[in-house]
């Protein structure tokens, strides 16, 4: 193997204008992320934009059945949080997680963002930015800077995110042969003078040597996409069946990857963050019907948390996991002309695990009367969603302030950490 | 222009960046940009196997709407044969096209004005909308194919156009009026979905200002412009159905459209004109044609193509053609999966043979599951996503199936010169010459730097 280590480090710096953004010397940023023992962080990355309201209702909002119409009658009752919100009731396994104290709901929260498109409110939800492409690197990929093989992400590409200094691996189900290990040997070599394909061959050889089970179950179809960022995707599930007959009884794709997920961070050196990405929220329409794609989504999204805390339960590294579950945005408060909702700004992120102080919602409640909504349509943005990935970085990862300040998210030095974890 | 540049890197050039590879280059060496130039006009034809069809978007939304019952019935799955004769025409065109710039451009403008068929109103439409929208009009005026698209009922399925009622249309106040009636049950149709009409604007013309980069500017409009494109498109599904429409003027970018279906004509051309459709879509070409980070006075020489053509495509590949800066000889992008299951396929003369086992010749393991595009953003088109671990490792297991059964079939080391001419490196040359065996030849030729890149 002919690579150097730096080519390795190097492998997802995007540039010059991204690194006079980083500023400081890899040095230094190694010197503010000191190893976090063994703290595990889960970012789920909900795409399309899920509607706040929906996954959490707030019923006890004296304007909530009036602004929310048809939107707020659900088809069973809704799963009581405390008198002003509740679970969608979809949502029953991380119904029992709250009252546990191992569910955190963060209501009303949102980006410093208040345009509606996804792919600029994704850009900054990843990138951690004041506007979107402001930044080209990703805020978890700056705090872990320098560092190698402690992030995976669950599918082919690294998300924006995980993206910068550090060295992220990805992982994606595969389940042909694999090729001989003369070719790869040659390729390496063939790849000396384009680090960008030898880092990528590398680390994909790497995950496979050192055990991780290359012939996962074919629980999800291989055409399956492994990442439908921001799609309109409200009809998918019937399309995932034209493409591949029989896939009715399958598990849903993110089961698989919050399996692999648990295998990964169990392993001993292995990542200690794990991204994972869910699309086919962005519903336009038909959001109410209890056979719908938010339904579904939804009841795929509290197995796939169970399932996470059931296998790092196992590992014995539920107690020191947070998981971040959060979308671009929220949509708007009424419903629009096809019974769906369009893009909207304020919206919900969960924080579960054994780590975090559950059985809370954090929320500076604005109200859903339209003089309170932002520009008359959507939940106003009163918690800004940095601030959560702040107390993440900071008191779940120990990564220092004055790095979170100045590389990870610039620019939030004034915002105020939330009482979301335990310890 | 580019004299400095020897005539045989040029016509590897030509072959790889601007087409989808070639076994040869002897036909492209002797005027390399003429090659190109000729190739300019609408797609060809689709190519479809004996004894398959290509159905028309009517024909193939009524197997689409029929396709439920049928498969419930236990009957066999029409809209299935559908999606997957599309998949295949798609791949085997681009594989045998004696005109593979055209092809190019095929993708490019297919990927831009995205449909996608994991969505279950336009399901069965993505081939469809791709012949009769995309393929006449990659080389007339951009507010043509803009139109073609827009007007298309895959589109407006894709982005729930179909379902979008003016609220105070004739169809909402019968709507209201019948659930009056019936008692309690709420009107089925209200009103507005916004979906078309933002990416109308953020996606398929002004671009979305903030993303713009030194490559801007673009966007230029409000949620009120948005909210005033959505009123003005109700009634376009499949056709103007004048009950559903927003009656009034609508005011868009400060100008007033009158009620009606002449309206959306009007506001395309608008659009077309406008300076930001320009910078947006002369940047998408360079960054898909050239780098990932194109030279931004290239942008500004397509955009100023595109200004005073009046939106002529073909105006715009020529200027493209004629830049130097398109013609360096450092590959830098990095071919899609697509690309590089279609430029082996042409490598290899395997033409239609490529989707003989798999309708997308096994591209979705790379991570580009063929006709179904990830949003309606499209796939992305910078390198960094592409080449995730998990992603380049799936193109090594392909590329290595595809060398051990044509590997016995063909002399690598000749293909490669063939093929790349002066691009192939020395050390591809010699990786590829000391391989252990024809298989492995071939397996390094396909995964070597110079035929991933372009």
């Amino acid at each position: 193997m002919i690579l150097a280590p730096a080519f390795l480090r190097r492998r997802h710096l995007l540039g010059a204008a991204a690194l006079s953004a980083l500023a400081p010397l890899p040095g230094l940023s190694l010197a503010g992320t000191a190893r976090a023992g063994d703290a595990r962080l889960v970012l789920l990355i909900l795409r399309g934009g899920l509607d706040g309201l929906a996954a959490v209702p707030a019923p006890g909002d004296p304007a909530f059945a009036s602004a929310r119409g048809a939107l707020g009658q659900f088809s069973e009752p809704t799963l009581a949080l405390d008198n002003t919100f509740a679970l969608h009731p979809a949502l029953a396994q991380l119904h029992a997680l709250y009252g546990q104290g191992e569910l955190a709901v963060v209501h009303a929260t949102g980006l410093p963002y208040r345009e509606r498109s996804h792919f600029e409110a994704q850009q900054l939800l990843e990138s951690g930015g004041h506007r979107p492409h402001e930044l080209a690197t990703g805020w978890l990929g700056r705090a872990l800077a320098g560092s190698r093989g402690q992030a995976i992400a669950l599918q082919s590409a690294v998300p924006l995110v995980l993206r910068g200094p550090a060295e992220v691996d990805t992982w994606a189900p595969s389940a042909a042969a694999e090729p001989a290990p003369d070719l790869l040997a040659r390729l390496a070599q063939l790849y000396a003078g384009d680090p960008a394909l030898a880092g990528a061959l590398h680390r994909a050889r790497d995950l496979r040597v050192s055990g991780v089970s290359l012939n996962v179950p074919m629980t999800a179809p291989m055409n399956m996409p492994m990442s439908v960022a921001g799609a309109d995707m409200a009809g998918a599930a019937p399309a995932m069946a034209a493409a591949a007959p029989a896939a009715a009884a399958r598990p849903p794709l993110i089961h698989t990857l919050a399996r692999q997920a648990v295998e990964f961070l169990a392993r001993p050196q292995g990542a200690r963050v794990a991204v994972l990405d869910m699309g086919g929220w962005d519903t336009h329409a038909n959001q109410t019907s209890p056979q719908g794609a938010l339904t579904t989504n939804l009841r795929a999204l509290d197995g796939a948390l169970a399932l996470l805390r059931e296998g790092l339960q196992a590992q014995r590294l539920w107690p020191k996991t947070a998981v971040l579950v959060m979308t671009e945005f929220g949509r708007e408060v009424a419903m629009n002309g096809t019974q769906g909702t369009d893009h909207g700004s304020g919206g919900m992120a969960l924080l579960l695990g054994g780590a975090v102080r559950g059985g809370q919602v954090i929320a500076d409640w604005p109200g859903l009367a339209p003089k309170d909504r932002f520009a008359g349509r959507d939940l106003r943005i009163t918690t800004d969603l940095r601030a959560v990935f702040k107390t993440l970085l900071r008191d779940h990862l120990q990564v220092a302030s004055a790095v979170i300040d100045h590389d990870a998210l610039p620019g939030t030095a004034g915002l105020a950490t939330l009482p979301l974890l335990r310890g | 222009m580019s004299t400095a540049i020897p005539t045989a890197i040029q016509a590897a050039i030509a072959a790889h960046r601007f087409g989808l590879g070639e076994p040869e280059l002897t036909p492209i060496a002797s005027d390399p940009q003429a090659w190109l130039r000729a190739q300019i006009g609408p797609a060809d034809a689709p190519y479809s196997a004996p004894g398959t069809e290509l159905q028309p978007s009517a024909a193939a939304l009524k197997i689409q709407n029929d396709s439920r019952r049928q498969v419930n019935q236990g009957g066999r799955d029409d809209l299935r044969e559908v999606v997957v004769t599309d998949q295949r025409a798609r791949l085997a065109t681009a594989a045998r096209s004696p005109r593979p710039f055209a092809e190019r451009l095929v993708m490019f403008w297919s990927n831009h004005f995205t449909v996608a068929l994991n969505k279950g109103a336009s399901r069965g439409l993505v081939g469809a909308f791709e012949r009769e929208a995309i393929r006449p009009h990659i080389a007339g005026r951009f507010v043509d194919l803009l139109r073609a698209s827009t007007g298309h009922v895959a589109m407006q399925r894709y982005l729930d156009n179909h379902l979008s009622a003016g609220p105070n249309s004739r169809v909402v106040e019968r709507s209201v009026r019948r659930g009056r009636e019936a008692g309690a049950t709420p009107a089925r149709l209200t009103g507005l979905n916004e979906n078309l009409a933002r990416e109308l604007l953020e996606l398929h013309t002004l671009g979305a200002a903030a993303a713009a980069g030194p490559w801007g500017p673009w966007g230029g409009y409000t949620q009120a412009d948005v909210s005033a494109t959505a009123a003005l498109l109700t009634g376009w599904r499949d056709g103007f159905d004048a009950n559903w429409h927003e009656p009034g003027d609508k005011a868009v970018l400060n100008r007033r459209y009158a009620s009606g279906a002449g309206a959306l004509d009007a506001l395309l051309l608008d659009l077309s004109r406008h300076p930001s459709t320009a910078r947006f879509i002369a940047t998408k070409l360079a960054r898909h044609f050239v780098a990932d980070a194109p030279d931004v006075a290239l942008v500004e020489q397509l955009a100023r193509a595109f200004g005073e053509s009046d939106g002529d495509l073909a105006t715009v590949y020529r200027a493209l053609i004629d830049a130097p800066q398109a013609w360096q000889p450092a590959a830098i992008k990095l071919k899609t999966p697509e690309e590089f299951v279609v430029s082996s396929a042409r490598l290899l003369r395997l033409g239609e043979r490529i989707v003989a086992r798999a309708p997308d010749a096994g591209m979705a393991a790379m991570g580009q599951r063929l006709h179904v595009a990830p949003s309606p953003a499209g796939w992305p088109d910078q390198a960094e996503e592409w080449l995730g671990p998990a992603a380049v490792w799936q193109r090594v297991e392909w590329a290595s199936r595809l060398a051990d059964r044509m590997g016995p079939m063909v002399d690598a080391r000749a293909l490669a010169q063939a093929s790349l001419g002066p691009l192939l490196g020395q050390a591809s040359r010699q990786q590829i010459e000391r391989a252990a065996d024809a298989p492995q030849a071939l397996a390094l030729l396909l995964m070597a730097p110079e035929f991933q890149r372009r």
